[in-house]
C-alpha cells in the first residue's frame, strides 16, 4: 500500500521534509531550547527554585552579616568553614536534591498533563527525542541555579570568614605549621596549659580562679605530672620554662586536631563539595523525570522523591537490615553519601565512620550510574509506548 | 511528475495514490470493546471530507490510530501514500491535526506554543508561525497567555498549530466547537481555502449542518465500522424527493393527489402538505402535481421540492434511528 505510482501532486510539498530527520532520537537544539523556556515561563515553579537554592542561603548568610556588623562581640563573622560545612550538608545537599527532582517531575509530567503531548507527537517527531530534549532543558535550569547558590554560600565563607580560630575557647592564629604552633605555644604557655585538651593531667598551673593543676587521678594514659618538689613533696608552681616546656608538648599533642579545623573552606574542597552537590541535583533532576514519566503525573512523582530523599535514604544508610545490605546499598543517596568530600560532615547525620553503610567507591559509582540510566530508559519507555 | 522524500536513507514517491487517507481493515480493541473494527476507509485527496458518526462511535479513535496517538490492533493504514506506522515520521511531516478539545500549555503565550511545536517540525515550520496565526486572526491575542483565551481561541490556535508544517492533509475534529457563529462562519471559509490550496481536510463533526455545507465527501461511522462513504450528493441521490405544497383547499388536494397515479405519500403538515416521492421519481412528477391541483380549481400559493437532508439521512442509516421517539 506504500507506493502506488505516478500521481501528481496535488498540494505542494513542504520544504525541508527530507532533512530534518525528525525520526531520529537525537533532540534538535530548538527543542531544547523551547523546552528550556517552557520550564523557564514556569513562575511559581521558578520561584520556588530560586527560592530554596539561592534565596535560603542567601537570606541566612545575610542575616549573619548584619547581626555581625551590628554586634560583632555577639555574633560571630557570617562565613568561615563551620557554616559552609553546615550549609552544604544541612541546605544544599537535601533542598538541591528535592528542588531537582521537583523540576524533573514537572517536564516529565506537564506535557501530558497538560494536552500538548498529542500535538508534539502529531509533528511525527520521534518520541525518544521528544523525552530526551528535557534532559538538556531542565538541567540547564538547575545546573546553575544550584551552582548560583552554592557560589553565594562560597562567597560569603571565604571572604566573611573569622581572621582568628576559635579552638578550645582561645583565639589561635589559622593555619600554622606544627612548629608554627609550637612557638605560637611556647608565646601564650600559661593560656595553652589552662585551656588546651590534654591527655595527660598537668598540675600547678596558675589559671586564674580556676587553677589548673589539683591533682585529680590519673589521665587516660596514666601518666601524673608534678611540681618540682618530685613527688610526695607538694604542688609547687612551675617554673617559666617548664611552663613553656609543657604548653610546646601539648600544643604537639593537639596540632593534628587543630590542623583539621580553617577560617575558611579551601579552593579544593569548595569544588569537590561544589561538583558533589550539583551531582545530587542532577541525580534528582533525571530519576524525577524518569518517575514522572512512568506514572504519567507529578504529584505522586514528587512526594516519592521526597520520601526517597529524607526517609528511605538516611535509614538506608545507617540501619543494618540482616540480609538486605545490599539491598540498601542499592539506594542512590547512600551512593552519593559516600562520593561526599571527606571534609564535610556527614550529610545524612551520624559519624561516617561509625554509622555510614560501607560501601566501595566503584560500588557507589556504579550505583548511580544505574540509577541515572535505568530511571532514563522506564521514562523514555514510557514515553514511546503510551498512548497519547 | 512526482516529487520524493528521503526514508531511512531511500527515495519513497512523494505522492502516490489518490487518496489521502487509506485504511483497510483497522481495529482497535479496548478490551472486550472493539472501538474501531475493521474500518476501511477512502478519504480522496484536495477535498473537505466529512467524518460523520453518533458519540461513541469510534471516531476519535479512528483518528489517534491513524496518528499514531495509540496502536492499532490489525490493519493497514497510510496517510498521503505512506504506510504507518512504517513511514509516521515522513506521513506526519505534513499532517495537520486537532485531536479532542485543543489544549496547550496555559503559562504560555499563543506564539510560544507555537514555537514549541515548531521547533518539533522542520526549521521552516519557525517562520510559518506569524502567517499562521494571521490566517486564524490570532494576531492580536498572540502574545497573551493561553490560560486567558477562550474555546474559541484555542481552537483558532489549534488551526493555527496544524498549518506549521504547511499540511497536505489536516485532521480536525470537531473544530466548530466552542466557536461563536461568526467563528463558524470563518472557519467554513478557512476549510473551503485550505481545500483550494489542494490541501485535503478530513472534518470529524457532529454539527451535521456545518459537514454538510463544508464537506464535499463523508463517511459515516457507526459502532466502530463506516457503514457509508461517497461524495454527499450520491450518497443523497438514493434518498426520496419530498414536495411541499401550500394550497387552499389542503383536505381535498390530498385526496385528489392520492387518487392519482404518482404513487406519493401524502401526509399533512402544519405548512399544507407534504408529498415524498418515490425514489427515482423526476422532475416532471412535481409539474403533474402542480397541474392536477390547478386542474381541479385549487389555488398554488406554493410548491418547493425539498432535498432529504444529511441530517435525516444520517439518522436513517445510523443506530440512532433505532434510539429516535
Amino acid at each position: 500500500m506504500t507506493v502506488v505510482p505516478d500521481v501528481t501532486a496535488s498540494a505542494p510539498t513542504p520544504a525541508g521534509v527530507s532533512r530534518d530527520r525528525r525520526g531520529s532520537w537525537i533532540p534538535t537544539f530548538p527543542m531544547i531550547a523551547t523546552r528550556f523556556m517552557e520550564l523557564r515561563k514556569r513562575r511559581g515553579l521558578m520561584a520556588a527554585l530560586v527560592g530554596v537554592t539561592i534565596g535560603i542561603p542567601t537570606v541566612f548568610l545575610a542575616i549573619r552579616l548584619i547581626l555581625h556588623a551590628v554586634a560583632p562581640k555577639t555574633y560571630g563573622p557570617a562565613g568561615g568553614y563551620d557554616i559552609f560545612t553546615a550549609l552544604v550538608a544541612g541546605v544544599l545537599y537535601v533542598f538541591g536534591f528535592i528542588v531537582a527532582a521537583t523540576l524533573g517531575c514537572t517536564a516529565g509530567s506537564v506535557d501530558l498533563t497538560e494536552g500538548m503531548f498529542r500535538h508534539l507527537v502529531v509533528t511525527g517527531r520521534s518520541r525518544l527525542a521528544l523525552y530526551l530534549a528535557r534532559i538538556p532543558a531542565g538541567l540547564a535550569i538547575i545546573v546553575p541555579l544550584v551552582a548560583a547558590g552554592f557560589a553565594i554560600v562560597c562567597a560569603v565563607c571565604a571572604f566573611a570568614a573569622p581572621t582568628t580560630l576559635n579552638y578550645d575557647g582561645v583565639s589561635v592564629p589559622a593555619g600554622l605549621s606544627r612548629s608554627g604552633l609550637e612557638s605560637w605555644a611556647a608565646q601564650h604557655a600559661n593560656v595553652v596549659a589552662c585551656n588546651f585538651t590534654t591527655n595527660r593531667i598537668i598540675v600547678n598551673v596558675p589559671c586564674g580562679n580556676r587553677p589548673r593543676g589539683v591533682p585529680i587521678g590519673k589521665g587516660p594514659d596514666g601518666t601524673v605530672v608534678n611540681g618540682p618538689g618530685g613527688e610526695g613533696a607538694g604542688p609547687a608552681p612551675l617554673t617559666p620554662a617548664q611552663l613553656r616546656a609543657e604548653a610546646i608538648r601539648i600544643a604537639n599533642e593537639n596540632y593534628t586536631d587543630y590542623s583539621r579545623f580553617f577560617l575558611s573552606p579551601s579552593n579544593s574542597l569548595m569544588i569537590k563539595t561544589g561538583l558533589w552537590i550539583e551531582l545530587e541535583a542532577i541525580i534528582g533532576f533525571i530519576v524525577g523525570l524518569g518517575l514522572s514519566s512512568l506514572l504519567g503525573q507529578r504529584t505522586i512523582a514528587v512526594v516519592m522523591m521526597v520520601v526517597l530523599e529524607i526517609i528511605i535514604t538516611p535509614i538506608a544508610a545507617r540501619a543494618r537490615i540482616p540480609h538486605f545490605e545490599n539491598l540498601q546499598r542499592a539506594v542512590v543517596g547512600l551512593a552519593t553519601a559516600h562520593l561526599e568530600p571527606g571534609a564535610l560532615p556527614l550529610a545524612l547525620g551520624g559519624d561516617r565512620r561509625v554509622d555510614l553503610l560501607h560501601e566501595s567507591t566503584l560500588v557507589a559509582v556504579g550505583v548511580i550510574l544505574a540509577w541515572l540510566a535505568g530511571w532514563t530508559i522506564l521514562g523514555a519507555w514510557r514515553m514511546v509506548s503510551r498512548d497519547a | 511528475m512526482s516529487a520524493t522524500t528521503t526514508v531511512d536513507g531511500s527515495e519513497v514517491r512523494d505522492t502516490p495514490g489518490r487518496w489521502a487517507v487509506e485504511t483497510r481493515g483497522l481495529t482497535k480493541r479496548f478490551g472486550a470493546n472493539v472501538a474501531v473494527d475493521g474500518v476501511d476507509l477512502r478519504v480522496p485527496r484536495g477535498c473537505a471530507f466529512g467524518y460523520l458518526g453518533p458519540n461513541g462511535a469510534g471516531k476519535t479513535t479512528l483518528i489517534r490510530v491513524l496518528l499514531g496517538l495509540t496502536r492499532a490492533d490489525a490493519g493497514t493504514m497510510s496517510l498521503l501514500g505512506f504506510e504507518v506506522p512504517k513511514h509516521r515520521d515522513v506521513a506526519l511531516a505534513r499532517v495537520g491535526a486537532i485531536v479532542d478539545e485543543p489544549r496547550f500549555h496555559g503559562h504560555l503565550t499563543g506564539r510560544e506554543n507555537l514555537q514549541l511545536l515548531a521547533a518539533a517540525r522542520e526549521p521552516a515550520a519557525r517562520d510559518r508561525i506569524g502567517p499562521a496565526l494571521e490566517r486564524v486572526d490570532m494576531t492580536h491575542r498572540a502574545d497573551d497567555r493561553v490560560s486567558k483565551y477562550s474555546m474559541g481561541m484555542r481552537q483558532r490556535l489549534g488551526v493555527a498549530a496544524c498549518l506549521l508544517g504547511d499540511p497536505q492533509l489536516l485532521i480536525l475534529d470537531e473544530p466548530m466547537n466552542g466557536l461563536d457563529p461568526a467563528g463558524m462562519r470563518e472557519m467554513r471559509e478557512m476549510i473551503a481555502s485550505l481545500v483550494a490550496e489542494g490541501r485535503t481536510v478530513v472534518l470529524s463533526s457532529h454539527l451535521l449542518d456545518e459537514v454538510e455545507r463544508t464537506c464535499h465527501a463523508i463517511a459515516i461511522v457507526d459502532q466502530g465500522k463506516v457503514i457509508r462513504q461517497g461524495s454527499i450528493s450520491e450518497l443523497l441521490a438514493g434518498t426520496s424527493l419530498v414536495v411541499e405544497v401550500e394550497c387552499s383547499e389542503p383536505d381535498r388536494a390530498r385526496t385528489l393527489l392520492e387518487r392519482t397515479t404518482i404513487g406519493a405519500d401524502v401526509d399533512a403538515t402544519p405548512r399544507g402538505l407534504g408529498i415524498t416521492l418515490p425514489v427515482g421519481a423526476d422532475r416532471d412528477v412535481i409539474a403533474e402535481i402542480a397541474r392536477v391541483l390547478v386542474e381541479a380549481g385549487i389555488s398554488v400559493y406554493r410548491l418547493e421540492p425539498i432535498h432529504t437532508s444529511l441530517e435525516s439521512w444520517f439518522l436513517q442509516v445510523t443506530s440512532r434511528l433505532g434510539d429516535s421517539p
